[in-house]
């Protein structure tokens, strides 16, 4: 007799036109948000002659990765430049983790006195474009005399991706029952034992999540701080190295595409080993529903 | 060990008296129940005894020892949760060993302690599992094995059972009871179920809007409620209020009158009482068909037929707002507006005066009891 082996609940299962429907509105999604980096990776294969052919043909001919070689030798220090967004995003991220975990638990768990101001503050200051205050970080990075270091690039990067971190935390905290926090007080343990021990565990998706989010935004800010308080070649990040492909007469069009896919690469790889572990339904069966 | 004194207690949550002054003396190894309507500060009482919460005002004393600010730990008690609580990312293994890990106990010690633990709560089998994976009933007695592998002279509940179903809470209860013997643990434990209140109780506490309304063993309360309160809260269906006036009082206890009848009901008199509006109270399973020393005709408008009982429900004149409930056998026909003759005893009866008050009923409890074995 034939056995239905479909493991699927029934919420989930759909007829045919559901399936085409649902399908169909992922395909239209995806192009709009792939077309450019399809574009892109296609424009990386080309030979540079045909990217000023005319008419423009999309689809390569005699395509080849020839620009993702020569690329390190049109600009020479590419590789730094890579290294330097990551470093810098990985040390903003790593910082905004440390401030902003324990921050966002006082915030989700301990009332006090101005909370709601502070948490408005946040919110008002993650409102600012990061533009309007570039003049003043300008005047407090030269008085600190973080100009032209990777602090420069860091640490302002770090005050603007904390509020947004915050919140983003704190509500995943808040989700976690304080019938938690009481029953391991009730066995005696201490804040900071139940802090690492029950809710640190409990909360590593959203913290995985807020490490993500911040990465992407560190690497993506990073270059405005970069231009404003630094003149360092060797501090420069990947997105003012691409710059590097502008040339006096023209744009190398194949080797700036692959370079920045090169550039991206890193950042790809580390979100996908971060969102590996990402475990939903983690906090099933901590109380009755 | 394990003896409990609540010295006129009081919570206060900003400008709102929860708690308003409990007093209250458990003895060791005694299984208390709190009940009481929603809202009427059991889950606060219990959690000031456990230590989550502050006290206000009075006193709470844990075998001779003021502990009002101590903490839970250092209370030598363990509170099993509403909702169960339990660490959603550790195995039922680390979740009942988690007061030893924070004790510092070492890994024998733990392990012998959780496996002793797991044998008495049928956890064997499901050490390596996560909560996430357990059934409703497996969770609660993970959440119970993690109170008592601390071995602690109290235990507190708070709803425990209120999640499972009916028959999973029957059995819950019963491995409660035996867990009570088998530890001689001191128990308090708040429910809103009757059933567990009557069947698990060596006292029960009845709350009222933040006071004791009455505190005694389950029957006690059944047969000898201090006040229309817990005479309306203990039993089910309710006991039946009926206006009555008083006509006299004799040796044989104070005469009313009942549907133009005079019923005498075997109350200790007070003074003073005569021509005073009282309440009447008869439980639906204490009215019968036929003639009693006072009977009265009723025409039901609902019947209930459980098979083993039937309930009545009738609206009598003047009393719209409630109904008059009659429970019978199940053997005994009643019809929907048919009218029948139904009747009580008077030493079946209670009386309360105008505050609800009770007067003391004459009767032997022992010799209740023993009628009833
Ligand atoms: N943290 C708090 N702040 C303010 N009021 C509170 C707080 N906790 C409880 N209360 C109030 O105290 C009263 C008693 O609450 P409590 O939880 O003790 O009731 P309960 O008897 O356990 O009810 P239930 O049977 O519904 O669990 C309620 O009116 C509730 O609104
Ligand atoms: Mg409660």
């Amino acid at each position: 007799m034939a056995r239905d082996n479909d493991t699927r609940t029934m919420i989930d299962r759909y007829t045919w036109w559901e399936t085409v429907l649902i399908y169909l509105g992922i395909f239209v999604f995806l192009f709009f948000l792939l077309s450019p980096f399809i574009e892109g990776f296609l424009v990386s294969l080309k030979p540079l002659a045909q990217l000023f052919s005319s008419p423009y043909r999309f689809w390569p001919e005699n395509g080849s990765f020839a620009a993702y070689v020569s690329m390190w030798e049109s600009v020479p220090g590419f590789a730094r430049y890579i290294f330097n967004s990551f470093l810098i995003s990985t040390v903003a991220t790593t910082l905004v983790l440390l401030l902003v975990v324990p921050a966002a638990y006082a915030f989700a768990r301990f009332d006090f006195r101005g909370m709601g101001l502070v948490l408005a503050a946040f919110l008002a200051v993650s409102m600012f474009s990061g533009a309007v205050l570039l003049i003043p970080l300008f005047r407090l990075m030269r008085t600190l005399g973080l100009l032209n270091t990777y602090f420069a690039m860091i640490v302002p990067g770090v005050a603007f991706l904390i509020p947004s971190a915050i919140w983003l935390l704190r509500t995943y905290m808040m989700r976690i029952p304080t019938e938690l926090n009481e029953a391991a007080y009730m066995d005696g343990a201490s804040q900071f034992y139940t802090f690492r021990r029950v809710i640190l565990p409990i909360a590593m998706p959203g913290i995985i999540v807020v490490a993500i989010v911040t990465f992407i935004g560190a690497y993506s800010q990073q270059f405005i701080f970069a231009l404003t308080f630094n003149s360092k070649t060797e501090y420069m990040p990947l997105p003012v190295g691409l710059f590097a492909y502008f040339g006096k007469q023209e744009v190398i069009w194949n080797e700036l595409m692959a370079a920045s896919f090169v550039g991206i690469a890193p950042a790809l790889i580390i979100i996908f080993f971060l969102q590996r572990h990402l475990v939903g339904g983690l906090t099933a069966g901590a109380i009755k529903q | 060990m394990g003896q409990l004194s609540l010295k006129n207690v009081v919570k206060t949550f900003g400008m709102i008296e929860v708690v308003k002054g409990v007093n209250l003396d458990v003895s060791e190894g005694e299984f208390i129940v709190f009940v009481g309507p929603s809202g009427c500060g059991k889950s606060t009482l219990l959690r000031m005894i456990a230590g989550l919460e502050h006290t206000s005002a009075g006193d709470i004393v844990i075998d001779g020892k003021r502990v009002n600010d101590l903490a839970p730990v250092k209370r030598g008690i363990a509170m099993v949760f509403q909702s169960y609580a339990l660490y959603p990312h550790m195995t039922v293994f680390e979740n009942i060993a988690f007061p030893l890990r924070v004790e510092g106990a070492s890994n024998d010690v733990i392990r012998q302690k959780v496996e002793k633990a797991a044998a008495i709560l049928h956890l064997d089998q499901r050490l390596q599992q996560r909560p996430g994976q357990l059934s409703g009933g497996q969770r609660q007695r993970v959440a119970i094995g993690r109170a008592i592998v601390r071995e602690p002279e109290i235990f507190l509940f708070d709803e425990p059972l209120s999640n499972l179903d009916a028959s999973l809470r029957a059995d819950m209860r019963i491995e409660l009871t035996r867990l009570h013997k088998q530890l001689g643990a001191t128990m308090i434990y708040v429910t809103h179920d009757q059933v567990e209140a009557m069947t698990m109780a060596d006292r029960i506490v009845v709350l009222n809007a933040g006071h004791i309304a009455q505190v005694g063993a389950p029957l006690e309360l059944y047969h000898k409620p201090d006040n229309t309160f817990v005479a309306g809260f203990i039993g089910n269906p309710r006991m039946n209020l009926l206006p009555v006036k008083c006509t006299g009082t004799s040796a044989a206890g104070v005469t009313v009158d009942f549907n133009g009848q005079s019923l005498t009901l075997p109350v200790t008199p007070r003074a003073g009482i005569e021509g005073a509006s009282l309440l009447l109270g008869i439980r639906p399973e204490h009215i019968r068909l036929g003639a009693g020393d006072a009977s009265m005709e009723i025409a039901p408008s609902v019947v209930e037929r459980l098979g083993q009982q039937t309930i009545a429900y009738v609206t009598l004149p003047g009393q719209e707002t409630d109904f008059f409930c009659v429970v019978l056998p199940g053997s005994q026909s009643v019809t929907v507006d048919a009218p029948v003759t139904v009747g009580l005893m008077a030493a079946d009866c209670h009386l309360f005066d105008g505050d609800g008050k009770a007067f003391e009923r004459r009767i032997d409890l022992k010799l209740l009891a023993a009628t009833a074995a």
